[in-house]
C-alpha cells in the first residue's frame, strides 16, 4: 500500500467524521472543530494526490492552495467563535435550540 | 516499516478527530483539538509537505486553539467551579444520545455511513493526471526563489494569496463588526506573574528571530510569510496576555497602516506592473527575488497584526460590559 | 553497526523509554500536581535523550545547535505553563494533604 493511499482513505474518513460532528454534536465550539476537521479531510486529499504527483519534490500547487485554504479556514473559524461569543454574551445560549 | 508508521499515524488523526467531537468535556475537546492538529502536522510531513505542516501546527492548531481556549472562558460551566460535575451531564453528546436513538438520528447515521462508502470510493479513484509538478519545475529558474511552494504561493499564483490576504482581512472585520472596533486598554486588579513577565520577555526576540529566520529561508527551504506572521503574531497575542498590550499603545492610524500596508502593497506593485506592460504580479525574472522578499516581509507583518487584532477583539468580548 | 549507530539506538530508546513513563503517569496519577510533575519532568527528560540521539545521528554542528536549541525552547516553556497551571489550581482549589505529607 502506497503512502499516498492510506492518507487519501484517511482524508475521506476525517471528511465524513466532520460532518456527522457538524450534524450531531450541539455546542457552537463543537461545531466550528467540526468543519475544521472536515476542512482538514478535504486538504489531506488534497496534498495526499500531490504526493502520488511528486517528482524531485510533491506537487507544489496543490500545496500552496491547502496554505491558503487552511489560513482561510482559520479565519473564517475565527468570525464564526465572534459570532458564538456574541450568541452566548446576549442570550445565554450555547446551542441552536430545537423549537418543538 | 513505513507503511506501519503511516497507518498508525492515521488511525491516531481519526481517532483524536473522533475523541475531539464526542469528549464530554469541552475542555477535553479543545486540547484534544490541539493534539488533532500537531497529529495532522506529522501527517503532512510524511507527504513531504513541510510548508503545509509549519502552516498547520502554526495556524490551524496554535492560533486558532489559542482562540478556541480563550473562548473556553466564555461559556458558564469552565468558568465557575460548581458546574464541574454537571457540565458532563448537560453539555454531554455521548451520555445523553438522543440525537443516535430517535428515528432521525438513525436516518442520518445510516446515511452518513453510505457517505462515507461513497467518499471511499470516490478518493480512491482519483485519475492519474500527473499534476502540474513538471510545470513548476521547469518554471521555478525564473521564479527568483528555490522553494517551489513560495514560488507557487507569491509568484506563479500570486493572485490567489493577495486575495487571500483580503480574506484574513475581511475576517478581522467581520469579528470587529461583531464584537465592537475599540480596544479597550487592559485594566488589571493584580500585577502580572514575575515568572510569567521574564518569560514572556525572554520569547520576545527570540520568536522575532525566528519569524525572521523562516521569512527569509522561505527563497529556499520551507517556511514563508504566513508561517512567519504566525509567530510574530504570538509576540503580539504574548505581550497582550502579559499585561503590555501594544495594540493600545501604538496610535490608531500607525496599527491600521500596518493592517493594510501587505495587501496595499501588492495591488500597487500590481498596477505598476499592468503599467509596464506586463499582466498583473508578472514579475521580470531578474528582480523577482527581491520583489518576493518585500512582499513576503510586509505581507508577514501584516497578517501578524492582523492576527493579534482578531485575538484581542475575541478576547475582550466578554470584557465589554465590565468596563 | 557503527559505534555512532549503536549509541544513538541507545539514546532514543532511553528517550522512548522516559516518554512511556511519563505518559503513563499522566494517566495514572491521581491529581493534577503529580501529573504535572509526570509531565514535564520524565517528558523533558525523554526530548532530551530523543534530541541527543538525533543530533549524534544528523552529525553536522549547525543541526545540533538547532536541535539543542529546539530542547532548550521546550523545556523553558515547558516549565512555566506548568507553573502557570499549577498556580491557578493552587489559588482555585489548593492542596489538602499537603500537611500530613510533610
Amino acid at each position: 500500500m502506497e503512502t499516498y493511499q492510506i492518507y487519501s482513505i484517511t482524508s475521506g474518513v476525517l471528511f465524513v467524521i466532520g460532518m456527522g460532528g457538524v450534524f450531531l454534536s450541539k455546542h457552537f465550539i463543537k461545531k466550528i472543530i467540526a468543519t475544521i476537521i472536515m476542512g482538514s479531510g478535504v486538504f489531506l486529499a488534497f496534498v495526499s494526490f500531490a504526493e502520488r504527483d511528486a517528482l524531485s519534490f510533491a506537487d507544489p500547487v496543490p500545496q500552496a492552495l491547502v496554505i491558503t485554504g487552511i489560513v482561510v479556514a482559520v479565519a473564517s473559524a475565527a468570525f464564526a467563535l465572534a459570532l458564538a461569543r456574541r450568541i452566548y454574551q446576549l442570550t445565554g445560549e450555547e446551542s441552536f435550540t430545537i423549537e418543538k | 516499516m513505513s507503511v506501519l508508521i503511516d497507518s498508525l499515524l492515521a488511525i491516531l488523526i481519526v481517532y483524536l478527530a473522533l475523541q475531539c467531537l464526542l469528549a464530554p468535556r469541552l475542555t477535553q475537546t479543545v486540547f484534544l483539538f490541539f493534539a488533532f492538529g500537531l497529529a495532522l502536522a506529522l501527517a503532512w510531513v510524511r507527504l513531504g509537505a513541510v510548508d503545509v505542516a509549519i502552516t498547520e501546527a502554526a495556524i490551524a492548531s496554535g492560533f486558532l486553539g489559542v482562540l478556541f481556549l480563550d473562548a473556553l472562558r466564555d461559556f458558564s460551566f469552565i468558568t465557575s467551579g460548581k458546574q464541574e460535575s454537571s457540565d458532563a451531564a448537560n453539555h454531554s453528546v455521548s451520555k445523553k444520545k438522543p440525537a443516535f436513538l430517535s428515528l432521525p438520528g438513525v436516518v442520518l447515521v445510516l446515511g452518513l455511513g453510505l457517505f462515507l462508502l461513497i467518499t471511499l470510493e470516490a478518493v480512491w479513484k482519483v485519475p492519474e493526471s500527473g499534476g502540474l509538478t513538471a510545470a513548476t519545475e521547469a518554471l521555478l529558474p525564473e521564479s527568483g526563489v528555490e522553494n517551489p511552494v513560495t514560488a507557487v504561493l507569491l509568484n506563479f499564483r500570486a493572485y490567489d494569496t493577495w486575495l487571500e490576504m483580503g480574506v484574513i482581512l475581511l475576517g478581522l472585520l467581520a469579528v470587529m463588526a461583531v464584537g465592537g472596533i475599540k480596544i479597550f486598554p487592559v485594566h488589571r486588579k493584580t500585577p502580572e506573574d514575575p515568572v510569567l513577565q521574564q518569560v514572556i520577555l525572554f520569547f520576545t526576540p527570540i520568536l522575532f528571530l525566528f519569524g525572521a529566520f523562516l521569512l527569509y529561508f522561505g527563497k529556499n527551504g520551507p517556511g514563508g510569510a504566513f508561517q512567519a506572521a504566525v509567530l510574530w503574531g504570538a509576540i503580539g497575542i504574548l505581550l497582550h496576555l502579559g499585561g503590555r498590550p501594544v495594540l493600545t499603545v501604538i496610535p490608531r492610524w500607525l496599527s491600521q497602516l500596518l493592517l493594510i500596508m501587505g495587501i496595499g502593497f501588492f495591488l500597487m506593485l500590481g498596477f505598476l506592473l499592468l503599467a509596464g506592460g506586463a499582466s498583473l504580479f508578472e514579475y521580470p525574472p531578474s528582480y523577482a527575488g527581491v520583489l518576493i522578499l518585500i512582499i513576503e516581509t510586509l505581507a508577514a507583518i501584516s497578517i501578524a497584526v492582523t492576527l493579534v487584532s482578531v485575538f484581542v477583539h475575541l478576547n475582550q468580548l466578554n470584557k465589554e460590559e465590565s468596563n | 553497526m557503527t559505534i555512532t549507530e549503536l549509541f544513538t539506538v541507545i539514546l532514543l530508546v532511553a528517550g522512548c523509554f522516559f516518554f512511556l513513563a511519563g505518559t503513563l503517569g499522566v494517566l495514572r496519577f491521581p491529581d493534577l500536581f503529580t501529573r504535572l510533575h509526570a509531565l514535564t519532568k520524565a517528558d523533558n527528560l525523554g526530548l532530551g535523550f530523543i534530541a541527543a540521539g538525533m543530533a549524534l545521528h544528523i552529525a553536522s554542528p549547525w543541526a545540533a545547535i538547532k536541535i539543542f536549541s529546539i530542547w532548550l525552547f521546550t523545556l523553558l516553556a515547558s516549565s512555566t505553563s506548568c507553573y502557570l497551571i499549577a498556580r491557578f489550581q493552587k489559588e482555585k482549589n489548593p492542596p489538602k494533604n499537603r500537611k500530613e505529607e510533610g
